[in-house]
């Protein structure tokens, strides 16, 4: 183990060790379970990997989404005797696999269009609100013989477009 | 110092004038006398041009037009002192003003009385006919010490008198009649031999005003000239007829071995005394027997067997040292200090009192200052002079006068800046003091004290309400206002200076500049009586030409004021043109051009005060200064919010990611839950 992985390892804490123990107990108590999960779950297993940013967020959705999806395969095992046989047949049939992935794509879509969205929103009122500024500025500047707008404001002004 | 009431033209009322813009002078003096430039009157008026007038508003004729040098101003006082002078034989002024002289340039003139006749010494004479005792006792002694007596009631003095200045009719026998003796300063016009010396050896404009005592004295020298027939020591120097004057005593000087009648000789030579107070007075004059027998018996001075040599003069007695010391300042001063003076009083000359009374002007000037201190050396000469000889001017370094001559001697050395130092140190060190001390009993030094106290005062007054030029008006209150501003219509008195200044603003040349200059400030600061010392003061001294244009706004709208003088529309369109800076200084544009069309308004009214207040209202301007901090503090609190946008965009990304992550996860859930519930229901 390399000396960084190694204090990543140390970062993460016991909290892994627990999740390993909990995975390795589904898979041993609730093979057919873990089996199907696993299968739909997939691109969720796959974010966990490479989301490394605080919080998960995107794993947080993705996961959602994809337990959403999961729910009704899910219950058909369970009502339909908990074996791995049920768990296969549900899984050979395309529909199940592909929906759970697609709800989960979806979640990731909508992690990265809604903050995109939401800033828009944003700027829209900064430069809303810029707009006001400047206006009043202008008449105190006028009716005052104060000095015009200059470079701070231009900045305010023009950021939202430059940035 | 007040102008004194003089006849001159009243302020017209009615609208607003407008400007002129070839300004003149008035046509006619006082608004009633006009001068005819071209015919002259030589020898009419003691030395002055004179020319023909005319009263044109009563047709009166008989007067003339003694044309005025600005560099030595008229008499003040005279006008109303002498309007009802009872006696003909005086010619009295009439009226002071300007008008187009004979080079068409504006020309002082004063108005007096024409002379009856011709002179009675004609211009250029060397000698006349000697006169007989009872021709000078009838024609002229007695009449004119009528004349003097009368003046001497009103507290004047002559100053004039000679045989040039005396005209005669052409009635046989008829008494002379004094000319005019008010165009210039006191005895400016007077030669040497016809003053006394402690007058003679002052500059012809610091002769100051003297007393009767001294027109005694110059009617004495008039009645030798007409009992001799000439003018004794004709064609001397004035300091070689001072200096005989000084040795020999004035009538032996004047009068040398000519046998004249006993009775003449008699009553000039009282009347040539030296001291004023052996002079015969006026009224014991009009009886010429009695004052013949009053005749006081002075002293004869004491005379040196061995002369003493003061920078190549040599002197025999006390006031001919003086007299020395006065004209050779330095070598006067050393020989004082080195204790030669003394020495020569003491030993050779047998005056130990006066020897003693020098000796301690040495000890003070030891305490004043080391050997090289050339103003305790000067300081030495003046106490020296005024001990050595109580009757002589205040002589500092080599400028002697009478302190009531300061004034005039000031404006006529204008163009010699050597002694216009001199006589500001006279009156910076209050020399005039020192000089009244050491006098003794010959005058009042307390009131000299005030006096010159008065005058260090308005020398030292800062800004342009003070200085030489306040000096020079306050001691001079005739004398014109040497603005080039006013050069086409001069004024002397401040009523006429609005008017003068409204002619002037038609001048485009001069609108360039505010109208009031250094001059102009001191001679409004003189002539106001001090009223306007803090304003005028000021104009020196302006943080900006806005606030100096206020400045000036202000002063001529208190003279306007004051003077209840017409309304000035040319004046006012040119003080708001010269303080159209000022509006800027309103900060609310609105307010500004408010401001500037109110002034437009006000300016074909013609009234300052409202400019004045139009331009600096201070309620106003202290609202107008709130309202521009206030909008500052706004701006900046505006410019702060902005930057704080211009730096928000950071934020705003991550605010957006967190925001739209949160929600995207919000709806996760909403979709498990969903999920669950229709799991759990379906």
């Amino acid at each position: 183990m390399t000396r960084k992985a190694a204090t990543a390892a140390a970062r993460r804490g016991p909290g892994l060790w627990v999740q390993g123990l909990l995975c390795g107990a589904l898979v041993t108590l609730a093979t057919p379970t873990a089996v199907l999960a696993g299968v739909l779950l997939l691109p969720a297993v796959i974010v966990h990997l490479m989301d490394t940013t605080e919080g998960r967020p995107i794993l947080r959705t993705v996961l959602l989404f994809g337990l959403a999806a999961s729910v009704r395969p899910l219950l058909a095992l369970w009502t339909g005797g908990h074996s791995m046989a049920t768990s296969l047949s549900l899984l050979s049939d395309v529909a199940a696999p592909a929906i759970a992935w697609s709800a989960q794509g979806a979640g990731w879509l909508l992690t990265q269009l809604i903050p995109l969205l939401v800033r828009l929103a944003l700027e829209a009122q900064s430069k809303l609100e810029v707009a006001g500024l400047r206006s009043q500025r202008d008449r105190l500047a006028t009716e005052w013989g104060l000095p015009a707008a200059g470079a701070a404001t231009d900045e305010a002004v023009d950021s939202p477009k430059t940035r | 110092m007040p102008t004194p009431p003089i006849k001159s033209t009243p302020p017209r009322a009615g609208g607003p004038v407008q400007p002129n813009p070839a300004a003149a002078p008035e046509p006619l003096i006082a608004g009633r006398y006009g001068v005819e430039t071209s015919r002259p009157l030589p020898g009419a008026a003691a030395g002055l041009p004179a020319f023909v007038a005319t009263d044109q508003r009563e047709g009166r004729a008989g007067l003339m037009a003694v044309q005025v040098d600005t560099a030595a101003p008229p008499r003040a006082g005279v006008f109303s002192t002498l309007a009802d002078f009872p006696d003909p034989r005086l010619l009295i002024p009439l009226a002071y003003g300007p008008a187009q002289g004979a080079d068409e340039r504006p020309t002082w003139f004063l108005i007096c009385s024409a002379p009856p006749g011709p002179a009675l010494w004609p211009l250029g004479a060397e000698s006349i006919r000697p006169w007989g005792e009872t021709e000078l006792v009838g024609r002229l002694l007695r009449p004119l010490a009528a004349v003097l007596a009368a003046l001497e009631a009103r507290r004047l003095t002559h100053r004039a008198l000679r045989p040039h200045n005396l005209f005669v009719d052409s009635t046989p026998g008829a008494p002379v009649v004094l000319g005019c003796a008010w165009a210039c300063p006191p005895a400016a016009s007077q030669p040497a031999v016809f003053e006394p010396p402690y007058i003679a050896m002052c500059a012809p404009s610091a002769r100051g005003e003297g007393s009767i005592a001294d027109d005694v004295y110059a009617l004495g020298v008039t009645l030798l000239t007409l009992a001799l027939g000439r003018v004794p020591l004709a064609g001397l120097d004035d300091d070689t007829v001072i200096r005989r004057k000084l040795e020999l005593g004035c009538f032996k000087a004047l009068a040398g071995d000519t046998r004249l009648p006993p009775m003449i000789a008699d009553l000039a030579g009282g009347m040539l005394a030296q001291d004023p107070e052996h002079r015969p007075t006026t009224a014991l004059l009009a009886d010429p027997a009695a004052a013949r027998a009053r005749r006081v018996a002075a002293r004869p001075p004491r005379r040196a067997p061995r002369p003493l040599d003061v920078g190549g003069i040599p002197v025999s007695d006390a006031r001919s040292l003086a007299f020395a010391i006065a004209r050779q300042p330095e070598q006067g001063a050393k020989l004082v200090r080195l204790g030669v003076a003394d020495h020569w009083l003491r030993r050779v000359l047998g005056d130990t009192t006066l020897a003693g009374k020098i000796e301690e002007t040495q000890r003070i000037r030891a305490t004043e200052g080391g050997a090289e201190d050339t103003m305790a050396d000067a300081r030495l000469v003046v106490r020296a002079v005024a001990l050595l000889d109580p009757m002589a001017p205040l002589c500092w370094r080599g400028v002697a006068l009478w302190p009531d001559g300061i004034g005039p001697a000031l404006v006529a050395e204008a163009a010699n800046p050597t002694v216009r130092a001199r006589i500001e140190e006279i009156v910076a060190q209050e020399v005039a003091f020192t000089w009244a001390t050491a006098r003794g009993e010959h005058c009042d030094p307390m009131e000299l004290r005030v006096e010159a106290k008065q005058q260090r005062g308005l020398l030292r007054q800062r800004g342009w309400s003070g200085g030489l030029p306040r000096l020079d008006y306050s001691l001079n209150p005739l004398l014109p206002c040497r603005s080039p501003v006013l050069a086409d219509r001069p004024v002397a008195r401040l009523e006429e200076l609005l008017p003068s200044l409204e002619a002037a603003s038609g001048r485009a040349d001069l609108r360039a500049a505010p109208p009031i200059d250094r001059d102009m400030a001191a001679f409004i600061a003189a002539r106001d009586g001090g009223r306007l010392d803090r304003e005028v003061a000021a104009l020196g001294d302006p943080a900006t030409p806005g606030a100096m244009a206020l400045q000036q706004v202000s002063v001529l709208a208190h003279l306007q004021a004051r003077l209840k003088a017409r309304p000035l529309p040319g004046l006012a369109a040119w003080l708001a043109a010269v303080a159209a800076p000022s509006l800027g200084g309103w900060h609310n544009r609105e307010t500004q051009e408010v401001r500037r069309k109110a002034v437009a308004e006000a300016v074909p009214a013609g009234n300052l005060k409202a400019l004045l207040e139009t331009l600096d209202d201070a309620a106003a301007r202290e609202a107008d200064e709130q309202g521009f901090a206030a909008a500052q503090a706004m701006m900046r609190q505006l410019d702060a919010r902005l930057a704080r946008l211009a730096g928000g965009t950071g934020a705003r990304t991550e605010t957006a990611l967190r925001l739209g992550q949160e929600t995207a996860a919000v709806i996760g859930l909403a979709a498990l839950v969903a999920a669950i519930v229709a799991a759990a229901f379906g």
